[in-house]
């Protein structure tokens, strides 16, 4: 029985005739590797489009539920104020002056004791943002024992005009965006948030494979005026290509980022699965936009959508490594023993089998094709089965 | 004779960084003692506030680099849209926002960040002192089952294989590298290991600057490598 706290996901996709990534020449990116050059779409091109989609796995559905949200953040600000030695009345006081200064709510509404902790709005806070506040309350506290005072003064604190403005940006960074692909923050280090998802550059499993598309446009007035004129020239750069992806998503990290927890606390014995539920749903949409959402320039001419032709995801707590080295040398595009896409599975599967035995560190493995490929060891699901797996050994904390 | 642990690092883009200067990501030929610092720093859990950890295991830290292919270089050109209204919290209480007038915003933010492409690369290195922790094994069960996920320079650069690649006993950094089994295609490789470490023909002493002060966050002082060039067996000259 092994920890998920490493999931890895290998795809493989197929755009044709597509511009999906270019650099500043207009050209599609390229990489050269082993024996050929290979046409590549970067990680930031690839991670702005998992961001942006909307659909019914968007990063933007999966509106936290309101209540639970924020009672979580408040009651883990309480519990870490008592933790610093403060009383639980104190800090119980600190956590309801945060909340009547509008910090997780609107503010204003003067709730007390266990009602100023259950409601509000949600905000998501990560640990550096829940670190800060508990430093500051916790200063506060030293030179205001009594309750009364303790919140008046963290109410100050919170009204002077800079301070204000800082917690506003405090919650814009403090998103789910950030809490997935992280935030740097070079002036000062402690507010910077960790990625919890790689993001590999993918890259065709064959040599590149790119036609220099020459166009005109069309005058149609022209033409209407019996002129033969064209309104342009032009000529654009296309690729095609089978593409191998590989991300890996660090679930104690992302739990850190999204509950305000240690990350070694994450699979702790008595770690609650609730804490993990969030990430484990997160981890649940970004399979499904992995798998589903394309990157692309030219998206109106070249139609570059697809969805993964196969997809395998690993779990388990060794370190992660992607299977780049099958492809190190390129596929042939012209040997016709079997369809490119099962002989790069064929490589993909070599690899993993090389692995287990020269490291002995099998990993718990599902997978989905659309094509007749078997994966040793693994079963065979669809997308849905497979992100709800995913989701399920996140929140039991084992696979 | 001492023990050295090696590593292999391999992955298609792998960033071995230089001095960033604005929009340019530059990048040197072989690992910088703070990215294995901070590599091995990872491995252990360390968090990036913890600034004495980084610092006393980069002073124990001696490192050596075997490049086992030829190193090829690539430019991978970004945009970004920024706001100028984008602001940033601070743990000192005020807001952080951008310089630059409205106009500075109307187009996007161009980087250029260069990147190895499919760089081989074997690592050898030694803690002293040998017996304060983490020791060696530690860092070999680190890089195993790391804390959070291992990357070379860069968190687009995910390595293709197990990092950590056995022991090696050897009276020095140089003698390490040169014994531990070369590429299948033999080459001439290029090593760079710290002064002192041993001295092959033809090899040259330069300065290097790759420490990094963890706790200011900036690189600083000078430290004396060696480079130079050794056959593997069966390359003809």
């Amino acid at each position: 029985m092994q920890i998920p706290r490493f999931i890895q996901i290998h795809t493989l996709h197929t755009y044709p005739a597509a511009l999906l990534n270019r650099d500043d020449a207009g050209l599609a990116k390229r990489l050269p590797l082993g024996d050929a050059v290979r046409t590549r779409i970067s990680s930031q091109c690839l991670k702005r489009h998992w961001r942006v989609t909307e659909d019914a796995f968007a990063l933007a559905n999966l509106d936290v539920p309101m209540g639970i949200r924020s009672r979580g953040t408040l009651e883990l600000i309480a519990k870490r104020l008592q933790e610093n030695g403060l009383t639980a009345l104190l800090a119980q006081a600190a956590a309801e002056a945060l909340r009547d200064a509008g910090l997780l709510d609107k503010g204003g509404k003067d709730k007390k004791g266990e009602d100023a902790l259950k409601t509000g709005q949600a905000v998501l806070l990560g640990k550096p943002e829940i670190d800060y506040l508990v430093n500051r309350c916790t200063e506060l506290a030293a030179g205001n024992a009594e309750e009364k005072t303790l919140k008046a003064a963290i109410g100050e604190w919170l009204k002077g005009k800079d301070e204000k403005r800082n917690i506003e940006a405090l919650k814009h960074g403090s998103g789910l965006e950030s809490a997935l692909f992280g935030r740097m923050v070079t002036s000062d280090l402690l507010t910077s948030r960790d990625a919890a998802v790689y993001v590999a550059h993918a890259f065709t499993v064959h040599q590149a494979q790119v036609e220099n598309d020459y166009f005109t446009v069309v005058d149609d007035l022209l033409q209407d005026a019996g002129e033969l004129g064209s309104a342009g020239i032009f000529d654009t750069e296309l690729a095609s290509g089978l593409y191998y992806g590989y991300v890996v998503v660090d679930v104690p990290q992302l739990v850190q980022n999204l509950e305000g927890v240690d990350f070694k606390k994450c699979f702790a014995d008595g770690a609650s699965p609730e804490q993990r539920a969030l990430a484990a749903r997160v981890v649940q949409n970004l399979l499904h936009l992995i798998a589903t959402v394309s990157p692309g320039a030219k998206r109106g001419s070249t139609a570059p959508f697809d969805w993964a032709k196969f997809m395998l995801v690993e779990a388990g707590d060794w370190q992660p490594r992607s299977l780049a080295a099958a492809f190190h040398n390129a596929l042939s595009l012209d040997d016709n023993s079997a369809p490119i896409r099962q002989r790069a599975v064929g490589k993909l599967t070599a690899e993993i089998a090389a692995m287990d035995d020269a490291y002995g560190a099998p990993l718990a493995r599902r997978f989905l094709s659309v094509d007749p490929v078997s994966v040793p060891g693994a079963e065979r699901l669809n997308l849905t089965q497979l992100a709800d797996w995913a989701k399920g050994i996140v929140e039991q904390g084992a696979c | 004779m001492p023990r050295h642990l090696l590593m292999r690092l391999e992955a298609p883009l792998i960033a071995f960084g230089g001095e960033t200067i604005d929009k340019f990501g530059v990048i040197r030929d072989f690992p910088a003692l703070s990215m294995v610092t901070g590599l091995l720093a990872n491995a252990l859990g360390y968090g990036r506030e913890e600034s004495g950890l980084h610092e006393r295991l980069q002073s124990r830290l001696l490192i050596g680099a075997r490049l086992d292919s030829d190193v090829q270089r690539l430019t991978d050109f970004q945009t970004a849209q920024l706001g100028k209204d984008d602001l940033g919290w601070t743990t000192w209480g005020t807001p952080e926002g951008r310089r630059g007038g409205p106009d500075a915003y109307s187009s996007p933010h161009l980087r250029y960040r260069d990147y190895h492409a499919g760089l081989k690369v074997l690592v050898a290195l030694r803690l002293e002192p040998a017996a304060e922790t983490p020791t060696l094994d530690d860092l070999a069960q680190a890089l195993d089952r790391p804390a959070r996920p291992l990357f070379i320079g860069r968190k687009t650069c995910l390595p293709s294989r197990r990092v950590f690649a056995g022991w090696q006993d050897a009276t020095n950094i140089l003698e390490a590298l040169k014994v531990v089994p070369f590429p299948d295609s033999p080459i001439r490789l290029r090593l760079q290991w710290p002064d002192g470490e041993g001295v092959l023909p033809g090899d040259h002493v330069l300065d290097l600057c790759d420490e990094r002060n963890w706790t200011s966050g900036v690189h600083g002082g000078w430290r004396p490598v060696r480079e130079g060039v050794f056959d593997a067996p069966g390359v003809t000259t």
